[in-house]
């Protein structure tokens, strides 16, 4: 690698550290199939994340990817290591660290709205001021008028807005995202981007997004954790130190996109 | 799938042109006596004997104005097993799709159990129960509980994980996801399944009633047989038909009014 690329890479200096919001020490995970055939999908993890912070986890098929997300949220358990968020162990799955799926996970008997409202029902709030917050929500994501529909009714990329609200509105100290964009059309998934970067601002939430998109991930991360297979692991943890507002044809871009796409084919 | 284009008014009419042909056919058949009226009467007979026993002065014969008294005794027969078999069947079957011990726990004695036809239980029950209210409650629950059971345990096995999974995500505890996420999940196979178990709760009420009750819609059929009235046997069987397919319709509406789910799903 030639040391132009090094310069790139790291020459953005972090502003204010943030504190760290969620450790992963020495964390595997290994599945055992129908006959009884070990596969280990996760080896040995380490990473930490920065609260704010937008992690973009970039890997092949099958290094593991979804699984790192699952057993954030909750849904499995490590083989071993621990997940520690705000220094404290991460036990059941809950509000705290929310996942938006990649396929079609609203209640499909449930309309825009309820939806939205669905994790509210715990909440110490008024009826009033759910349905304003829901309402919020809903301006925020673009959908108005669009309250009362069923999912059924509204397109794929109308859903996903759905399931970032959903979640959104419960204020999860980490936001999970598994290739959320990756079943829409490039025109609906470029929407998606530029709201997700809004909501950013404006929520400031910390975020691991996976992605199969180089662009994808260089478009929306601060930095970029690239995957390696068999197990599964960290290969390269890369700072992406571009401005906040990204264009794809900006030098910079381009170079890191080539250093990236260069990495992931040496694996 | 239904085919879009297919003409409003086929679609309207297609339906009854079995039902009137069966008419026409029998009143046919009837009127020029192919088949003897003392093996089946004519349309207009029944027709006469159906008025009677609907709407009869009581005091006037045998079968006039019992409706309404069997109507109630059979309804409320039918309404008590099937209560029985959902309050019994829906859980069972929802746990019996969740959890996998359950599942073993039940699932090869039900199914054993299953195989055996309901008929084969009658002579049992009249000796558990003897004649009457208790004997044909027994059958209609039996017969009633397997599509309600089967089909709740098919509804709450095939649930999209994730569904469960954003429930537990979003703050939902395990009891009220079984009431946010579970029930309105399975709704369309729970909504099939009650609907199953009415119908057969029908079936079962009559052979319930076969038995020998004082009064039913199958007691009477019965009775008629004996007396040799086969337009009352035609009348009852008729009566039981509407009847049936009356309580599926309110059924169904009764499930899409309380339930969201089963309006939205089904
Ligand atoms: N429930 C499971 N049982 C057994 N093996 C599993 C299970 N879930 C995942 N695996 C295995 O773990 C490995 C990683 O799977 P994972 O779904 O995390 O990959 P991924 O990186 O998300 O892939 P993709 O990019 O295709 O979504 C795969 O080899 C897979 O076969
Ligand atoms: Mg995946």
């Amino acid at each position: 690698m030639s040391r132009n690329h090094l310069q790139i890479i790291y020459s953005r200096q972090d502003t204010s550290p943030e504190p760290v919001i969620l450790e992963v020490k020495r964390l595997t995970k290994s599945f055992t199939s129908a006959d009884s055939e070990q596969t280990i999908a996760l080896k040995d993890l380490s990473f930490s994340i920065r609260q704010k912070e937008m992690v973009c986890l970039l890997g092949r098929s099958g290094c593991g990817k979804s699984t790192l997300l699952k057993l954030l949220a909750g849904f499995i358990k490590p083989s071993a290591g621990e997940i520690l968020l705000n220094g404290e162990p991460l036990h059941h799955p809950g509000p705290a660290c929310c996942m938006v799926f990649q396929e079609d996970a609203l209640f499909p008997w449930l309309t825009v709205k309820e939806n939205i409202a669905f994790g509210l029902a715990n909440k110490p709030m008024t009826r009033r001021q759910k349905l304003q917050e829901v309402d919020r929500f809903i301006d925020l994501i673009g959908l108005n008028g669009f309250g009362s529909y069923l999912p059924r009714e509204v397109s794929g990329g109308m859903k996903q807005r759905v399931a970032l609200a959903r979640v959104l509105i419960l204020q999860p100290r980490i936001l999970l995202m598994d290739e959320p964009f990756a079943a829409l059309d490039a025109q609906t998934r470029e929407q998606m981007q530029s709201l997700l970067q809004d909501l950013r601002r404006q929520f400031a939430p910390t975020v691991l997004f996976v992605t199969h998109d180089v662009t994808e991930a260089l478009l929306l991360g601060d930095r970029v954790l690239l995957f390696d297979k068999n197990p599964g692991r960290i290969s390269h943890d890369i700072k992406v130190g571009l401005p906040q507002t990204r264009s794809v044809d900006n030098e910079a871009f381009l170079r890191l996109r080539t250093h990236i796409n260069q990495q992931l084919k040496e694996e | 799938m239904r085919r879009v284009d297919t003409n409003i008014w086929l679609q309207r009419s297609l339906p009854w042109v079995l039902p009137f042909g069966l008419l026409l056919g029998w009143y046919l058949i009837s009127s020029r006596e192919i088949i003897p009226t003392y093996l089946l009467p004519h349309p207009g007979q029944v027709l006469v004997s159906g008025f009677d026993y609907i709407l009869g002065d009581p005091q006037k014969g045998i079968y006039t104005g019992r409706f309404p008294g069997d109507f109630s005794a059979s309804i409320g027969r039918v309404l008590l097993g099937f209560a029985l078999a959902t309050a019994i069947g829906l859980p069972l079957g929802l746990l019996s799709g969740r959890l996998e011990k359950v599942q073993l726990l039940l699932g090869s004695t039900l199914n054993a159990l299953r195989a055996v036809p309901g008929i084969c239980w009658l002579p049992l029950a009249l000796i558990w129960f003897g004649i009457g209210l208790k004997t044909t409650v027994f059958l209609v629950a039996l017969a009633a509980f397997f599509p309600i059971f089967l089909n709740a345990e098919a509804g709450a096995r095939q649930i999209n994980p994730t569904l469960t999974q954003a429930g537990t995500m979003l703050g939902m505890n395990r009891w009220r996801r079984v009431y946010r996420v579970l029930i309105p999940a399975a709704m369309p196979h729970i909504v099939t399944g009650l609907r199953l178990g009415m119908g057969i709760s029908w079936a079962y009420l009559v052979l319930g009633e076969l038995t020998g009750v004082p009064n039913g819609l199958g007691a009477v059929i019965m009775d008629a047989r004996m007396l040799g009235r086969n337009d009352i046997i035609i009348v009852g069987i008729i009566l039981i038909a509407l009847i049936g397919r009356l309580c599926d319709t309110g059924l169904h509406l009764l499930l899409r009014l309380c339930f969201k789910s089963a309006r939205r799903l089904t």
